[in-house]
């Protein structure tokens, strides 16, 4: 039994917190009110002034295994999680072998069951090892719980094999999810073209070969009567360009955008810091403010990290030489507290309804919410504190993130899942 | 103002730029002499990183390193354990624990001696790093105009060709800036990028571009290896677009105007072979005062940290003293 005194409840419903106590017995959210009794046995938290909210939910994370444990492991990477106030993740299929088959999904499955303190999800490959040729045997992921299906990091380059696919997959109560980039625009090069690719003689990748593949994926998807999940969009026309489509409302499209494409543009690469090489690539403070109101708006279903850990060995490379990608998990809640949260440029409700609440309609699940019955699922968030994000902090196995060494507002103080404490600082 | 290294021009101090212009004047008197070789780095090592290939640069920093009695070591990557899959990282941890005083690295990827600069002591001289900065290429640019122009503040230089791959383009159009030279840029519009600073006039039309009345014209190499796509249709449409014909030449020459090229030249694109007998070409100039440059630089930086030399020169200049000469 566990008893959280007068803690302030969010919810995806309204922007105001309220205060109450939460009494948690064998797991189950049994009663929230004003002064409730404690029980007989009950553990007791004072819970004042910090808030209250159910477990986030990250749709996009690469925990790496198989193929590149060195990296991250189911393991580590669901701790990570754990430690930002994340309680369930859907990895993405970019492993080694690719989740392109029943055998392979079922592996992790397993993996993940003895490995991890939260639910892991997997994605499935639209190809075999991604390779945007043959289909993968989708029905047979199917039959494990995958729902969502993407070639992540790959465009399915030809689109009539997309197409087959979501007539093919779509019969099966499954969606697809698009990673959006021409390669013979985009190139290697995970930096945005602009004053800053110039700058440092690298030539750029034009918001552009995002865009395309943005409208050519909506495109099949109402060709195909498909769902289409548009991944980690960088650019403002890229946001446009799916308000535009969600207007028709002929289309069943959602969208997802990342922490730190809503907090950093390509000036922060600077001095060639690897930290902030990603792909899609940081941009402009245009894109930022139009990504940050497609948020707002709506026009993002959710909020995910793209958590993408690499060893110190490789991120400490030159610029080019260096893998794309940073991690997410163990800084997303802090930072986008200390970020917007904090500053007032959107609430609590806006976190818990994008990071927490769509995310699990997107998959198909329940919805955690802090509502007597529900089995408890929550994170309790300390505003006044702060968190340092030291190597030692770190739950995952790869500190490749621009927060390193960084002091940022808020904490999560306590994660619960059902009747155990996750964490507790 | 302290400079263990020399990385790009976009950070250098006009002061600094005059100094090394000044000290590269002072070495060239050197080369008239029957003994063209001092004592200043004796007991120095230069090791020579050149993972591109180079004939120019390389050969001129390692005579300027002689002509300062340094000893030259040249690192042989095609034999090295890069072949084996070394990174660039753990070579600098290796060549930091032979504990040389000077690097010179040449590379493909933009921003790799700003990451070998600061996992070493010695000092790191950038020779080109991608399409990014090439340093030395800029001063001996500056140099040879000034060797023209001896004030050149108010004077406009052409720079025609691949801008957007073009590494000189980059360090020599800011360094001229910063000494008062106007610069523009000419070339195809998918080499002349739109994302260059605005105080760059851009032209894509040869006609427009000499209406702007340049006193100099600098072509630059049309560096085929570096294009991964196709930018223009061919070379004999560049020439005839955007080249130095027989026919430009003759105007050119009219003008009284200077042509300069970093190199190496592509005759029958960039210019025709009329252009090498120019009497105005700088083409050699150029060549000649990279050496006295690169031992300008050389002698001014201090690796591990200890800078004296470039605080004097600016104490003088402040206070109106000659400068020093080595």
């Amino acid at each position: 039994m566990l008893l959280l005194q007068n803690a302030r409840i969010a919810s995806e419903n309204s922007p105001a917190l309220v205060e109450s106590d939460v009494l948690i017995v064998e797991g189950i959210i049994q009663e929230i009110g004003q002064s409730l009794a404690i029980p007989e046995g009950a553990r007791v938290i004072d819970a004042r002034g910090r808030v209250l909210m159910p477990g986030m939910f990250d749709a996009h994370v690469h925990f790496r295994a198989p193929g590149f444990e060195n990296k991250e492991t189911i393991t580590t990477g669901s701790e990570a999680a754990i430690n930002g106030g994340v309680t369930g993740v859907v990895m993405m299929p970019n492993t080694r072998p690719a989740l392109d088959s029943a055998t392979a999904i079922a592996t992790v499955l397993e993996n993940a069951k003895h490995r991890s303190r939260i639910p892991v999800y997997t994605s499935g490959c639209v190809t075999k090892n991604r390779e945007g040729k043959e289909l993968a045997e989708i029905e047979g992921m199917r039959g494990l719980g995958v729902k969502m299906l993407t070639d992540d990091g790959d465009t399915t380059a030809d689109p009539a094999v997309l197409l087959r696919a979501m007539q093919y997959a779509t019969e099966f109560g499954m969606f697809f999810a698009s990673h959006c980039e021409v390669p013979e625009l985009a190139g290697p090069r995970a930096l945005n073209e602009g004053v800053m690719s110039y700058r440092l003689g690298i030539k750029g990748s034009p918001a552009c070969a995002e865009e395309i593949i943005i409208d050519r994926d909506i495109r099949l998807a109402h060709a195909a009567g498909a769902h289409v999940h548009i991944q980690h969009v960088s650019s403002k026309m890229g946001m446009e360009t799916i308000r535009w489509w969600k207007s028709r409302g002929d289309v069943k499209v959602t969208a997802e955008v990342m922490p730190h494409h809503l907090m950093f543009t390509d000036e922060h690469i600077g001095d060639y810091d690897t930290n902030y090489k990603m792909n899609p690539p940081l941009r402009t403070q245009a894109d930022c403010d139009a990504l940050l109101a497609g948020l707002i708006e709506g026009v993002f279903d959710i909020i995910a990290t793209d958590h993408a850990p690499h060893t110190p060995f490789e991120k400490a490379q030159d610029f080019i030489s260096a893998p794309n990608g940073i991690t997410g998990l163990d800084t997303a809640l802090v930072s986008l507290y200390n970020h917007f949260v904090e500053p007032g440029k959107f609430g609590w409700d806006l976190v818990v309804k994008r990071y927490s609440a769509e995310p699990r309609r997107l998959m198909g699940l329940p919805v955690a919410a802090i509502e007597v019955g529900q089995e408890a699922n929550c994170v309790l968030f300390d505003t006044t504190a702060e968190t340092t994000f030291t190597k030692e902090f770190m739950k995952s196995k790869s500190q490749n993130t621009p927060f390193i060494d960084q002091t940022l507002k808020g904490r999560v103080d306590l994660v619960v899942l059902g009747a155990e404490i996750l964490l507790e600082r | 103002m302290a400079r263990k290294d020399l990385l790009d021009i976009a950070s250098l101090h006009r002061e600094e730029i005059e100094f090394l212009l000044d000290q590269s004047t002072s070495f060239k008197k050197l080369f008239t002499r029957s003994v063209k070789k001092i004592p200043a780095l004796e007991g120095k090592s230069v090791l020579m990183l050149f993972y591109e290939a180079s004939t120019r640069t390389h050969s001129s920093f390692e005579v300027a390193a002689k002509r300062l009695s340094a000893e030259v070591t040249n690192f042989d990557v095609a034999h090295s354990s890069i072949t084996k899959g070394e990174s660039v990282r753990e070579t600098i941890e290796t060549l930091q624990a032979m504990r040389t005083d000077y690097i010179v690295v040449r590379h493909g990827h933009p921003g790799l001696p700003a990451m070998i600069a600061r996992q070493t002591t010695a000092s790191v001289i950038n020779a080109g790093d991608g399409a990014h900065e090439h340093p030395t290429q800029a001063l001996l640019d500056a140099f040879t105009i000034k060797e023209k122009f001896p004030d050149p503040r108010g004077k406009k230089v052409l720079i025609i060709g691949d801008i957007l791959h073009s590494r000189v383009a980059r360090s020599t159009s800011t360094l001229l800036q910063k000494l008062g030279v106007e610069v523009a840029y000419l070339g195809p519009g998918s080499l002349v990028p739109k994302y260059g600073p605005a105080t760059i006039p851009r032209f894509t039309d040869y006609e427009a571009a000499m209406a702007w009345a340049p006193d100099v014209v600098y072509l630059l190499r049309v560096q085929l290896e570096r294009q991964d796509v196709q930018f223009f249709p061919s070379v004999r449409e560049y020439h005839r677009v955007y080249g130095i014909t027989t026919t430009r030449l003759a105007e050119i020459r009219d003008r009284g105007l200077y042509i300069m090229h970093p190199g190496p030249v592509n005759r029958g694109v960039e210019l025709c072979d009329a252009v090498m007998d120019y009497e105005r070409s700088l083409i050699t100039n150029q060549v000649e005062n990279g050496i006295s440059v690169r031992m300008a630089v050389l002698d001014w930086l201090t690796p591990g940290g200890d800078f004296p030399k470039q605080e004097a020169y600016i104490a003088q200049q402040k206070a109106g003293s000659p400068v020093i000469t080595p």
